[in-house]
């Protein structure tokens, strides 16, 4: 039964009558709660949401779960794990943390859980945050090894789960950071990150979405870039029964460097949605987006890249490409960019582009012996192949190649 | 090894074979000549199995089996290699990696034992060294920004790794140098053996002197219309092919 939004809404306020949490958040529940109730849930005409729609959700999904005890085996990158099961903080104290991390719960900082971007989904989070992971990395710190913070779906049932994870880094600071999500649970992960590069801090974040095909998962994704920071982003996701990520990019202050890598894939019957949006305000910043989309069988994927030029922000140099590979013609991608630029001394470009695996390739492969699925598993990965080796980071790498070309293989 | 007989096949649904027959054994090098459009590629690529080209009538079988039957890679791993007019380029798949997969899964097929990372790195370069291709073009995207002489040494390459029983090089000559013309000719004489068989299709008279063929036919309309020794290429080349296509005007001009 297909629920309509309003209900949705409703069921998603209802249910946050028992949610209680930290005493520190009060007043950013209470706020947020507010700002949910004065907010519609999207439908078939708000614009944003044109080709996702909510049907992937019952009313139990905005329902909001309790903890879990759940310890799920969990993929090992080599760094330093924090493990979030259905939004929930670990014990801070037993956390064994490289030097100039610091992790504290959201609730000691309240006026550091807010974002720049707030929809019903964001609202929603907030109005359900028991309490928040705030990770800062002290000014000039270079820290050893990656910060891996893994985020667990865990249940069978439907329900939701709210993690909200605000990373600062500070000055002249270097860090990697993993945001991993996992789990083959149907549950909604209904999640926020806050990443904040302060001046001239190098950052280079993955962004990991490997849950299992029956996940929900709807994420906000910001990051607001100090002077001179360099941020460096690797978004790879795999579709599920709804996958919406908005990335919102401000680039806050001049000098700064943004480089935003994707590769999403859409098999079966998965649905993935990627808005991202880079906010150019200030003079003199770069920033690059290269994403590549992937769809096959009855999978839907969904793009739009929007850059955003500021009256006063000169010398600005922003490109964007979004390269899509549709693998059966049952599959569907709608990919758009959208520009607004006010103001004449900027270079900008852009392109969007949907092709079909090529006949003659696959001919040429299969004609030395390859069978057709490895065939297509070579193209699949030769496609995307740019992103995947300019991954720095070997383990992680060496994790991302095989999962990717799992999923292209699969049920071909 | 190969028995053609009376085969008809079209090309995205038009008739471009029309009754072609070829016999070819073990051991021949077969030459196939012919005018421009005359349907050698077609011939080699329905040999092949792309997608397309549809046997309409006639049969082919290769060692004994029904091609029509067979995927073009079960093709490739019962030991037929076609050698393309045009190779493709792949950017994104490297050329080593490519070379891994089609040895792994033809020699798997084919009931040999697996080559080792080493040894595989080391015939590969080898075979390079042969068609005197640099060794870096292992690392490269297969054919990609490829010079048209260096696509073809690198088809060459590929053969000469992967040991088939029956080679079907489509104007692996055109676009060649003379120093590139004797480099393929070492390498595609250097298979040359009693158990394989190696069929050239060409518009030059120069490659065969390089590698000498048993057989030399021409195809024209979709159908052999003569078969000789190697001495028909020669009368080809100063003949052209009007005496035989029937086109009395282009004779006489
Ligand atoms: N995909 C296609 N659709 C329609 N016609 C085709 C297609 N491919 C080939 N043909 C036609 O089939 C005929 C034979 O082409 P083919 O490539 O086999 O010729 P060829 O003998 O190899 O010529 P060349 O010497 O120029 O390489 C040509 O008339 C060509 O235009
Ligand atoms: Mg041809």
């Amino acid at each position: 039964m297909v629920v309509h939004a309003a209900e949705l809404k409703q069921a998603a306020i209802q249910g946050l009558t028992h949610v209680t949490g930290a005493d520190g958040l009060a007043d950013f529940r209470a706020h947020a709660r507010d700002t949910l109730a004065a907010v519609a849930f999207p439908d078939r005409k708000t614009e944003d949401w044109k080709y996702t729609s909510l049907k992937a959700l019952e009313k139990d999904h905005v329902r909001v779960l309790a903890a879990s005890t759940d310890t799920p085996a969990l993929p090992d990158l080599g760094g330093t794990q924090v493990v979030l099961v259905n939004g929930q903080i670990p014990d801070l104290d037993s956390l064994a943390l490289p030097a100039g991390v610091i992790a504290q719960p959201l609730s000691s900082h309240q006026d550091k859980a807010t974002t720049d971007m707030v929809g019903p989904f964001t609202a929603l989070n907030g109005a359900a945050l028991s309490d928040g992971l705030l990770l800062s990395i002290t000014a000039g710190a270079d820290v050893d090894g990656l910060i891996h913070i893994v985020h667990v779906a865990s249940g069978t049932q439907a329900a939701s789960a709210h993690p909200r994870l605000v990373i600062e880094v500070g000055s002249n600071a270097r860090v990697t950071l993993v945001e991993h999500y996992i789990g083959s649970s149907p549950i909604l992960t209904n999640a926020v990150t806050r990443i904040d590069a302060h001046c001239n801090s190098q950052v280079t974040h993955y962004r990991l979405q490997s849950e299992g095909s029956e996940a929900r998962h709807i994420g906000l994704l910001e990051f607001e870039l100090a002077r001179d920071a360099r941020v460096t982003s690797f978004q790879f996701m795999q579709g599920c029964a709804l996958r919406r990520n908005d990335v919102h990019a401000v680039m806050a202050e001049s000098g700064s460097d943004l480089r935003m890598k994707g590769i999403f894939l859409a098999r079966g019957k998965s649905h993935i949605d990627n808005h991202v949006c880079v906010e150019h305000r200030v003079p003199n910043c770069e920033s690059d987006q290269v994403y590549k989309g992937i769809a096959g069988e009855h999978g839907r994927a969904v793009f739009n890249g929007r850059i955003h030029i500021h009256d006063g922000a000169s010398g600005t140099n922003a490109e964007l490409s979004n390269k899509n590979l549709l693998l059966s013609n049952t599959a569907e991608i709608d990919t758009k960019p959208e520009l607004e630029i006010y103001n004449d001394d900027v270079k900008c470009a852009h392109g969007t582009t949907v092709g079909q695996m090529d006949a003659t390739q696959l001919f040429y492969l299969r004609s030395r012996g390859i069978s057709e699925i490895d065939a297509k598993r070579m193209l699949g990965t030769g496609f995307v192949n740019e992103l995947l080796l300019a991954i720095p980071d070997d383990a992680v790498q060496a994790w991302v190649t095989p999962w990717l070309a799992d999923a292209l293989t699969e049920g071909l | 090894m190969l028995e053609v007989k009376d085969l008809h096949a079209t090309v995205a649904g038009k008739e471009i074979l029309k009754g072609l027959s070829l016999s070819v054994k073990a051991g021949e090098v077969h030459a196939i000549m012919g005018p421009n459009g005359s349907g050698k590629s077609t011939l080699a690529n329905v040999l092949a199995g792309r997608d397309n080209y549809e046997i309409t009538a006639g049969s082919v079988t290769f060692h004994g089996k029904a091609l029509a039957e067979l995927e073009p890679e079960e093709r490739a791993r019962l030991g037929l290699f076609l050698g393309f007019q045009y190779p493709v380029e792949i950017p994104g798949v490297s050329n080593m990696e490519f070379l891994k997969a089609a040895l792994e899964e033809t020699r798997a097929a084919q009931g040999k034992e697996p080559l080792d990372s080493v040894t595989l790195l080391r015939k590969a370069r080898e075979a390079c060294k042969q068609v005197d291709l640099d060794a870096q073009f292992l690392k490269r995207g297969v054919n990609e920004g490829f010079s048209g002489g260096e696509k073809k040494r690198n088809e060459i390459m590929q053969m000469l790794l992967l040991e088939p029983t029956l080679a079907l090089l489509d104007e692996t000559d055109s676009g060649l140098d003379i120093d590139a013309l004797q480099v393929v000719a070492k390498g595609v004489n250097s298979l040359r053996s009693p158990e394989r068989a190696i069929v050239l299709v060409t518009h030059y008279q120069r490659l065969l002197d390089y590698i000498v063929p048993d057989k030399v036919h021409v195809l024209s309309g979709g159908r052999i219309i003569k078969s000789g020794g190697k001495e028909l290429a020669h009368e080809l080349e100063s003949r052209g092919y009007a005496w035989l296509t029937g086109d009395a005007a282009a004779e006489n001009a």
